[in-house]
């Protein structure tokens, strides 16, 4: 399958040495000093971290938003697939091209661009506030939908290539067969596309948690109230808290860690899925 | 069920891919579409399957208007010509699926549904495979399955789209055998399309044949095989050989080649183009008087009972001739390498000037 070659020159082992070089100096080596930092006064100090009130308030509100953000995603990246490779309409390049807004957009001009639409002073935010008493912005409501803006078309991206390919005879076949959409959806869609699917929710629930840009232009920054994991570290820092800086910068690592197991598993699942799918076809 | 199809036109962006398409198959035949790519055979089956809706014409069931009726509720058959068969199911789920799709108050129980699987795959002889996955499955055998899932609605109508056509010749030929048979057995109204002659030929109780669009001639196999109703048929219905020359009443000529056909004033004096069909033709060491086509042998293929012959003219224009004899004939002339051999037409099929077909002609 693969037309790679062992490298067998010495220049070409010279490479693969550096791109390991590369790797070990710029990624890894951070993430070790991370953990090296966090227990460098022990585990005691820690523990003591953890388990104060502004670091559990951080992983509560984290969690809290990747909750909501999450399943929103999931439910919308599958009805954009859905609509970009299922129906043929005029505009539908043109929606897929908009998906990647968020990918191109630095979080921080989305943070600004919701800062200036919904909040106080803002076109919507304002009209909220008058007639409902509603406010967004520097609060959970504002954050999640950052959150939302900027991790939105993973779900989407690694979707549609994946329903691009697959077809619609057997969504055609299940409806012909007798099958409401629905149940064309449940039964025959939703089983293909399950470990892509998956693979999409841990990406966005990855970015989700690290999302640090676009927060912390809405949130904030009201300590104990609008601070996630990752604007929790920056204030420690800023703090010359090295030890709770460096702990809350462990818990993200360590979810990192997880997630990048977890992608390896499904993009291995996934891959070995489609190499059946390949042998049968020949 | 009978199906009619009444003045359908359909175009996708412009181009007409069916263009005022009327058709009647009666309850219980087996009709085969048969065009070239391209000729709208598919987009018709998608259109009575309610796949696609026509732009204009009505789709009729036993006369009951149904062009407007949602898929799901026209409860026809459907093969695909890739199968499509649910790949996360195993066979015996992916033939059970439209049972377990029935709203509640229609769906069998557990054990019904088993005992309609099982009997459908004995039908369609995969009562062993009911626990493998499509995957694990040849083209044929998918086939099949794809059958056994098509029926197990008992479906009135059933259409197959090119239902063989991804198969190896070996197989497609026992497949189609094997559906003549099962129509048979079941009789259900069915239409299946397909690009190659010889299938529609052998499958079909009537051939639709269709190019960009039209349908071109409605009939039996043998019909539309020996009465063609026009060139694009007579073309597309087995290999031809075009020969074309010139006629002033009496004799075709062409170089060096001559013919001597009577037309009976049917076709005018000028250009006139003779279709000669591989098996209707002979070959011998010598001319005769009313033939006289010298060709040299430019390459031969022996298969099963007949020789097929690839002719070039010598001295005139024509491109490489196909000739079929049968294969004592064959050993009877055993010509030379160089030898000069002659063609000798049993019948012609005039095509005129004007490109429509003309009387068929024999030499004499």
């Amino acid at each position: 399958m693969s037309s790679a070659n062992r490298p067998h020159k010495w220049h070409q082992w010279t490479l693969v040495a550096a791109a390991f070089a590369a790797v070990v100096v710029l990624l890894v080596l951070p993430l070790v000093v991370i953990f090296a930092e966090a227990f460098a006064q022990g585990a005691g100090m820690v523990v003591d971290n953890l388990t104060s009130d502004d670091m559990i308030g951080a992983i509560q509100l984290t969690v809290i938003v990747a909750l909501i953000t999450v399943p929103v995603n999931l439910v919308f990246g599958v009805l954009l697939a859905w609509c970009v490779t299922r129906y043929e309409f005029r505009g539908r390049k043109l929606l897929s091209t908009l998906i990647d807004i968020p990918f191109a957009m630095s979080p921080v001009v989305a943070g600004l661009c919701y800062l200036v639409v919904y909040g106080g002073q803002g076109l919507v935010g304002q009209w909220l506030d008058d007639r409902f008493d509603v406010q967004l912005m520097f609060a959970l409501p504002g954050m999640v939908m950052v959150t939302v803006f900027v991790t939105c078309p993973y779900v989407a991206r690694v979707l549609i290539p994946l329903m691009q390919s697959q077809g619609t005879e057997e969504e055609e076949a299940a409806i012909l067969l007798g099958a409401s959409g629905w149940q064309a959806f449940w039964y025959v869609t939703l089983p293909r596309i399950r470990w892509a699917l998956l693979y999409g929710v841990v990406l966005t629930n990855a970015r989700a948690v690290g999302e640090f840009g676009a927060v912390s232009v809405v949130s904030g920054l009201i300590r104990g109230e609008t601070l996630t994991l990752p604007l929790l570290i920056q204030m420690l820092n800023e703090d010359y808290n090295t030890v709770g800086a460096f702990t809350a910068a462990g818990l993200l690592g360590a979810m990192a860690l997880v997630t990048l197991l977890l992608k390896t598993v499904l993009e291995w699942r996934q891959s070995s899925k489609l190499n059946a799918a390949e042998e049968t076809l020949t | 069920m009978s199906i009619r199809v009444d003045g359908i036109r359909k175009t996708f962006g412009g181009f007409a891919a069916l263009d005022d398409i009327s058709l009647n198959v009666p309850q219980g035949e087996l009709v085969g579409l048969l065009g070239p790519s391209g000729s709208g055979k598919t987009t018709l089956l998608r259109i009575i399957a309610g796949l696609e809706k026509p732009d204009r014409g009505r789709v009729l069931f036993n006369e009951r208007d149904v062009t407007t009726l949602d898929v799901r509720r026209r409860k026809v058959g459907f093969v695909f010509q890739q199968y499509a068969l649910f790949r996360h199911l195993t066979v015996a789920d992916n033939v059970a699926f439209g049972l377990r799709m029935l709203p509640r108050g229609e769906r069998p129980g557990r054990d019904a549904v088993r005992a309609r699987v099982r009997e459908l795959l004995e039908l369609v002889q995969m009562d062993t495979m009911a626990g493998r996955y499509p995957a694990q499955l040849s083209g044929g055998q998918k086939q099949r399955v794809a059958l056994a899932r098509a029926l197990a609605l008992e479906p009135e109508v059933l259409l197959l789209d090119e239902p063989f056509g991804a198969l190896d010749a070996k197989v497609r030929k026992e497949l189609r055998r094997w559906l003549r048979h099962l129509h048979e057995q079941i009789s259900v109204t069915s239409i299946f399309v397909t690009h190659d002659q010889e299938e529609a030929m052998e499958v079909s109780d009537q051939v639709v044949v269709m190019s960009q669009g039209h349908i071109e001639q409605i009939g039996s196999p043998l019909t539309v095989y020996e009465q063609p109703a026009s060139r694009f048929v007579f073309d597309f219905l087995g290999h031809i050989n075009a020969l074309e020359g010139l006629y002033d009443g009496a004799v075709w000529q062409s170089g060096e080649a001559r013919l001597r056909l009577d037309t009976h004033g049917a076709c005018p004096d000028g250009a006139l183009t003779l279709y000669l069909r591989p098996h209707e033709a002979t070959l011998a060491k010598a001319p005769v008087e009313h033939a006289h086509l010298p060709v040299k042998l430019a390459a031969r293929s022996v298969f099963g009972g007949t020789v097929t012959l690839e002719l070039e003219p010598r001295g005139w224009g024509a491109g490489v001739l196909e000739v079929e004899l049968d294969r004592d004939t064959w050993a009877a002339l055993a010509p030379g390498r160089d030898d000069t051999l002659y063609l000798l037409p049993r019948s012609l099929q005039t095509v005129t000037c004007d490109g429509d077909l003309g009387p068929r002609v024999a030499p004499a």
